[in-house]
């Protein structure tokens, strides 16, 4: 193997130096032989892993899952089901209204404010859309339903950080809209209306909206640092 | 040396080929420059929302992902504090090192911080992130263990003058990786940055070590990566031809060439598995997928287009199809050259079109990038030539600088190869080596490269 790269180079000088593993006398070529069948078993173990994390659950996963997942999470975590198995066929708007105290000491109740068409409107014309436009809010509206039931129960400790987090969110985003007022509660409704199937499929879907509304939240003082930043 | 080789010889031939040099040195140095200035431009355009997605103070505050990373150990400097003027460090480091890595200025110290920054932004706010976001992350860690700076980068352009002002006509290929943290062996110009730099990182280590505010698995990782850089460089000064200093080079091969090999799976993997679970879905079995996309709010910045687009029913369908043809066929291609390069195009192609209809510019890079470790090296050297003109023609144009050029590199191939040598003598690798992998396709894993 000697000579093999500079060898057959064209034009080459054919030079007899020897290099990488046969360049070594024989304990360095142990050492390098050990690290050589280290990296390889740590490459494929490492493969294999994340084939099992992409792959849909099955029987090697389902019996090895607790070990994939120590390796996988959380540096490894990926999730490459992108428009699959089927694109999203939904327009999921997130809708806030607040209740403000006027100067006044008065409670004052606002309308809905529509977030995700602000978003919608931003992204409009935009060649380079921000995370702040296309992300923070639909990303955390899929956390929060992710997390809750229907009856807006939160599933533990992600349940409930996904509801502070929308929170935040909503106080952020009334707060630019009414910036002067103490926010005392914020209420959040998604607005879910089916993509129209295109017109030569001949399928006809309910174009009525559907609304999930949550139950109003109290703002807390933590909450009013992020309007306030 | 043909195919008919018994396999002990062949087995013996492919260890000497992996441990001899690190393999694909356009690519790594492609995707080194792809995702570095992918991270760069992304930082940069979210410079005036920083605090909204990754500050203390934003929707996602420091309390809501301290309390989500206790739980899942991620790993992210921003969470060492929660000061204002600790946020602004650490997405200046972002920005920084994946600028000087973008260059290839001490590219194996900044691939280790363009890790850390990248790493610390991103698993800051995980839910802000989409699948461009995933691919930086994953990448960014397999870059440390890449020899990515091996051509086009200012560390193979220094290493080259320092060849040159010992007497080398030539720097040999494999005894310039152009990429030592501290410094290449070259005695005839003294190196003081590389050392400074290997010093103040330590110090920032230790500092962080004696805190305790990482892990006792990354401290092992980053200890390891600073006492193994440190090792190398004093072995190259004062013992360049011994045998550990060979270990030392074969083990870097061998790492370069694991994570190389890791990239391409995971390329693989992200096609297979977005084709794969597409071809369970009903709208991409009755071919009107493709429309449903470009009518959600999210993903159509320009909404005439997409109506334009989707109008037409056969298109929609060809376009769904194609899709998912393309992204289950592609690993399969990888054992055919030609069949890998017509559909390489497409996909950047198609990822191009992504970019704009969908509005996902940065993923649609990234995804660019990725592929782009497939692509061959001729086609690469063409690009980087290409640039380098683009370069040249920039430089003389803005200020004029004669009897500036060494004209040493005259001969030497098309000598405006790499992109940082105006002198045409920043290719650390002759074009003898990577022009005999051109010609003979079917070697090897580089060659289909």
């Amino acid at each position: 193997m000697d000579g093999y790269e500079q060898g057959c180079g064209a034009g080459g000088q054919p030079s007899e130096r020897r290099t990488g593993i046969a360049a070594l006398s024989p304990p360095y070529q142990v050492a390098a032989a050990l690290v050589l069948a280290l990296l390889a078993v740590a490459t494929c173990v490492h493969l294999a892993m994340v084939f099992l994390h992409v792959a849909p659950a099955n029987t090697v996963s389902k019996r090895h899952g607790a070990a994939v997942d120590e390796w996988v999470y959380p540096e490894f975590e990926q999730n490459w089901k992108l428009f699959a198995p089927n694109p999203l066929q939904q327009n999921i708007a997130v809708e806030a209204r607040a209740k403000l105290r006027t100067a006044d000491g008065k409670v004052r109740h606002t309308g809905w404010h529509g977030l995700s068409a602000q978003d919608g409107a931003a992204i409009d014309g935009n060649l380079l859309p921000s995370h702040t436009q296309q992300n923070q809010l639909r990303r955390a509206w899929d956390y929060y339903a992710s997390t809750h039931d229907t009856r807006n129960r939160p599933n533990g400790m992600r349940g409930e950080l996904s509801e502070e987090y929308l929170r935040r969110i909503v106080v952020l985003r009334i707060g630019r809209d009414e910036p002067a007022e103490d926010m005392l509660h914020v209420q959040v409704r998604s607005v879910t209306t089916n993509v129209q199937p295109p017109s030569w499929s001949g399928e006809k879907l309910d174009s009525k909206p559907v609304i999930r509304q949550l139950p109003w939240w109290t703002v807390t003082s933590q909450d009013m640092e992020v309007r306030d930043r | 040396m043909n195919r008919f080789d018994r396999p002990a010889a062949v087995l013996s031939r492919g260890i000497g080929k992996v441990t001899s040099a690190a393999l694909g040195p356009y690519q790594t140095a492609f995707i080194r420059i792809g995702f570095s200035a992918t991270w760069l431009f992304f930082l940069l355009r979210e410079l005036p929302n920083r605090h909204e997605l990754y500050g203390p103070d934003g929707p996602w505050s420091w309390d809501l992902a301290h309390r989500l990373i206790s739980d899942n150990e991620a790993f992210t400097a921003l969470m060492w504090s929660d000061g204002r003027f600790w946020f602004e460090c650490v997405y200046g480091l972002a920005i920084v090192s994946s600028a000087l890595l973008m260059l290839g200025w001490r590219t194996r110290a900044m691939s280790v911080l363009f890790m850390v920054g990248a790493l610390s932004v991103l698993n800051r706010s995980v839910f802000v992130g989409d699948g461009g976001d995933n691919v930086i992350h994953l990448m960014a860690m397999y870059l440390v263990l890449t020899r990515c700076g091996q051509v086009w980068s200012l560390d193979a352009r220094r290493a080259a003058r320092a060849a040159r002002a010992r007497g080398e006509r030539f720097p040999e290929p494999d005894a310039v990786p152009g990429e030592a943290p501290a410094a290449a062996p070259v005695p005839a110009v003294r190196d003081r940055i590389g050392p400074v730099l290997w010093w103040v990182l330590g110090l920032a280590l230790s500092v962080s070590t004696l805190l305790g505010v990482l892990t006792w698995g990354w401290a092992l990782i980053f200890w390891t990566i600073w006492l193994a850089h440190g090792v190398w460089w004093l072995l190259g000064r004062n013992a360049p031809d011994s045998q550990l200093r060979t270990l030392f080079d074969v083990v870097a091969n061998l790492l370069h060439n694991s994570a190389l090999l890791v990239i391409m799976v995971e390329a693989c993997l992200i096609y297979a598995t977005a084709g794969w679970y597409k071809i369970q879905g009903s709208r991409w079995q009755d071919g009107t997928a493709a429309y449903y996309p470009l009518h959600l709010d999210y993903f159509s910045p320009w909404p005439a287009l997409s109506q334009l687009l989707s109008a037409n029913g056969t298109a929609v369908l060809l376009i769904t199809y194609g899709t998912v043809i393309v992204q289950v066929a592609f690993p399969f291609t990888l054992f055919n050259r030609r069949v890998k390069n017509v559909l390489l195009a497409a996909m950047i192609f198609e990822h191009a079109m992504i970019a704009v209809l969908l509005g996902l510019p940065f993923f649609s890079l990234a995804m660019i990038v990725a592929d782009a470790v497939f692509l061959p090296t001729g086609f690469l050297r063409r690009v980087g030539g290409w640039a380098a003109r683009a370069r040249g023609g920039l430089l003389a144009r803005t200020r004029d600088v004669p009897g500036q050029r060494s004209g040493s590199g005259s001969g030497r191939g098309s000598g405006s190869d790499g992109v940082y040598g105006p002198d045409g003598s920043d290719e650390v690798h002759g074009p003898d080596d990577e022009g005999a992998e051109e010609r003979s396709p079917q070697r090897g894993f580089t060659p289909r490269a």
